[in-house]
């Protein structure tokens, strides 16, 4: 036997110490078996700087394993779903992959994504917990035709955010939770022409899938495609949420048949937005500036602006002083359902499936999830509502709605992804600057975006 | 020679019968061989990365392949469809008026700072202008792109900020189907200005000083001179600028992408940004190596027809 040097001794030590404590911890997901001996390399998609603790206590877990970061970036998750899909594409994969709800069906329908329902009603009880700590709607969203496949990390649903010191400087006290549209309308006019060049606008959206003008969609009781639950399911909700009203009525997650893009209130909806900026309310709307608008809402140039819990690390990060912004939800128009994604990890079939599950099921352990950067300075809201603190999310004085989104407001569903979300995306932006640039009606806009979703559909059915 | 006579008889233990070289044939295959194996490196090269994907690429454009199922041939499908297919046409006219607009640019601003900055030649401010005008081709096209779509943002952007003390309208650079080609492409000229620079600065440099001594004598001056004198005896330079940056442009792809997505609509989009979308947004690579092919062959056109076009107007001395 070769004696250890100093540093493989501490190495050693250090690990076995971050195992055992990952094991006591109250929140922590233990391994359904001793894992395999043979050394195993799982290229994990995530950024090294979120994940490195993760990375490093899971090598005192599971020593034989390594697990390597896999960094992708996009401008929004349909791009990003685009960079795996190419990754694959020149067999360069990864065993375990993220995917907002943009990409879960993708994943799952095209079959590249395992299927948890054996491995979850196996290992059941290792992971009650978690789901005792996680609500329905999220889990809802990560089935596809009846099989779950994904166990929701974090998810952000679009509510508002709003510049305190511009509704200060407007004579405006933050609106409540029932607030309308009108109150909406009023707020954009008032938070207008502000700040210190006065020259702020009262709202500003970015163009994309989720958060863009899809709320008003939806808070008008609509969704751009059709929308109806799947069957199937009930193993699910039977065994870990059978006390849970809000798991009442829930199937084997969504699927969207048709597209309805020119439907009256989708119609109406576009002109809303389209009006916003056509008197000077909304900036124009232009694509890869997303991450600027946060600089802009912190140095008061923006009054309202569509965002999750996420906005709060941004804000943060953007120097945003403490009391001068607060969020609430979306307003009531003829509903007040809100639109929601959710992020998680997903295992790729023909890859390491038993390394991945056992950390995939590891990686839902409270313990785990704090250690995750990304949970520490918020860019994203906790899946566990457990998580979700008034210390998670500093200044903001409505944090409660963050997580009441999906726990008080069961209704709130995900946004519309079905395999081809990626083209829906794409499309669905596209049609959008059209109209935002006011070079064609929302009506003839949608017309136009509606006969393109139909090709789309034909060419998928 | 007893020496000579012991290498001989080595080579003759090693090498075959018919590359001895003890003839003059064997020689000349010795020879032959020796470059071979030189130019193995770089053949071996250009057949795995440059044939070999064009080969690939030009089956596949008769499969439907989605990445996940075995790909299926489709025959021409992939060709009929894409004729047919407004958005690739749509594609394929924004990129050559996107290339026409950003090639005139270049090649005006190109000549123009060459010929000011050879005036300098012999001083320390040649170095210096050399240096500043080139620098941007260092920089990456799509920290450009990114950083430029922040400036040119009609509300937000800095562009505006300062058109606006001038008392001047917003413009809305990258939000108008009218306005965003021309944004564009002012981005990419910016970027690439210095590459083209450097070849025309050569191409000026090497101009015979004696017949533009000739010609001053002669009372050529100004833009007369330029016209008459200076630009032809720069036609080869000329033609070999175009070309690279024609063939460049035609792919363009990192400054619209960034920059507009291919927007508003699909006012931006290129050729490149439809293969790119199709294959990789859509899944569909079979259609999309067809978009790739038909471009491959436009490209090869318009090369053609420059060289057919410059016999008219490049004067080789």
């Amino acid at each position: 036997m070769s004696a250890l040097s100093r540093r493989e001794m501490l190495q050693a030590s250090a690990a076995t110490v971050a195992a055992a404590a990952a094991g006591a911890l109250p929140g922590s997901v233990a391994l359904a078996a001793a894992p395999s001996q043979d050394n195993i390399t799982l290229r994990l998609q995530a950024d090294p700087r979120d994940y490195q603790e993760v990375i490093d206590t899971y090598a005192g877990v599971a020593p034989n394993v390594t697990v390597e970061p896999v960094s992708v970036t996009g401008i929004d998750h349909a791009e990003v779903a685009t960079k795996i899909l190419a990754s694959l594409a020149a067999g360069t994969p990864v065993d375990i992959g993220f995917a907002a709800t943009e990409a879960t069906q993708l994943y799952a329908g095209e079959g590249l994504a395992m299927g948890m329902k054996d491995r979850l009603l196996d290992q059941a009880d290792d992971l009650m917990e978690y789901f005792s700590d996680v609500s329905p709607v999220l889990v809802e969203t990560d089935f596809y035709e009846g099989d779950l496949y994904q166990l929701p990390r974090d998810f952000n649903a679009a509510n508002m955010w709003l510049n305190t010191k511009l509704l200060g400087e407007a004579g405006l006290e933050m609106p409540g939770e029932d607030w309308t549209k009108d109150d909406f309308n009023e707020y954009a006019m008032a938070l207008t022409g502000l700040g210190p060049d006065g020259d702020s606008f009262g709202f500003a959206w970015n163009n994309g899938l989720w958060g863009g003008w899809l709320p008003w969609i939806f808070v008008n009781d609509s969704n751009l495609l059709t929308e109806e639950r799947v069957g199937g399911g009930e193993w699910l909700w039977d065994t870990f949420y059978a006390d849970d009203p809000n798991a009442e009525g829930r199937g084997g997650g969504f699927r969207w048949p048709e597209p309805q893009a020119n439907n009256p209130l989708i119609v109406e909806a576009l002109e809303h937005v389209v009006a916003l900026t056509r008197d000077g309310y909304a900036p124009s709307v232009e694509r890869g500036f997303a991450e600027n608008l946060s600089g802009f809402f912190a140095a008061d140039k923006i009054g309202m602006y569509p965002g999750g819990g996420f906005f709060t690390g941004f804000l943060q990060d953007a120097g945003m002083e403490p009391g001068t912004y607060d969020a609430q939800f979306w307003p009531r128009w003829q509903s007040q359902r809100h639109q929601l994604g959710v992020g998680a990890l997903w295992i790729l079939i023909g890859g390491n499936e038993d390394a991945a599950w056992d950390f995939v099921k590891w990686h839902t352990g409270r313990d785990v999830m704090e250690m995750i950067g990304f949970f520490k300075v918020t860019r994203t809201t906790p899946a566990r509502r457990s998580m979700c603190t008034a210390e998670r999310f500093p200044n903001v004085n409505n944090w409660n709605i963050f997580y009441d989104t999906v726990d008080a407001r069961p209704d709130t569903g995900p946004i519309p992804a079905p395999v081809f979300s990626i083209e829906l995306t794409n499309i669905f932006t596209r049609y959008t600057e059209v109209a935002v640039s006011l070079e064609q009606s929302p009506q003839d806009t949608l017309d136009a975006m509606q006969a393109e979703l139909e090709d789309l559909y034909a060419r998928n059915a | 020679m007893a020496s000579e006579a012991t290498l001989s008889s080595g080579r003759r233990n090693w090498l075959p019968a018919w590359l001895a070289g003890d003839t003059v044939q064997g020689i000349r295959r010795q020879r032959m061989v020796l470059g071979i194996l030189f130019l193995l490196p770089t053949l071996i090269g250009l057949i795995l990365f440059v044939l070999g994907p064009i080969v690939v690429a030009v089956a596949m454009g008769f499969m439907k392949w989605n990445v996940f199922r075995p790909p299926e041939f489709v025959a021409l499908k992939n060709f009929a469809r894409l004729f047919r297919h407004d958005l690739v046409g749509n594609s394929f006219g924004n990129t050559f008026v996107m290339m026409a607009m950003t090639v005139g640019m270049l090649e005006v601003f190109a000549i123009a700072l060459a010929l000011s900055v050879h005036r300098f030649a012999r001083s320390r401010l040649a170095y210096f202008f050399r240096t500043v005008w080139f620098l941007p081709v260092l920089l990456s096209g799509v920290s450009v792109a990114v950083t430029l779509s922040y400036m040119f943002h009609t509300d937000f952007g800095v562009v505006n900020y300062y058109l606006g003390a001038l008392g001047i309208d917003k413009v809305p650079w990258l939000v108008s189907s009218d306005v965003v080609r021309f944004s564009v492409s002012l981005a990419t000229v910016w970027r690439n200005l210095g590459f083209t620079f450097i070849i025309y600065l050569g191409g000026v440099s090497a101009l015979p000083q004696e017949i533009l001594e000739a010609a001053t004598v002669d009372g050529a001056r100004g833009l007369k001179r330029l016209w008459l004198i200076t630009l032809p005896l720069l036609s080869p330079t000329i033609l070999f600028a175009t070309v690279i940056d024609v063939i460049r442009l035609l792919q363009f792809f990192d400054e619209p992408y960034v920059m507009t997505r291919g927007g508003p609509g699909d006012s931006s989009r290129t050729a490149v940004m439809m293969v790119y979308d199709t294959a990789f947004a859509n899944l569909e690579f079979g259609y999309a190596s067809s978009i790739s092919v038909v471009l491959f062959l436009i490209i090869l056109a318009v090369t053609g027809f420059q060289f057919l076009l410059s016999k008219r107007w490049v004067f080789y001395q």
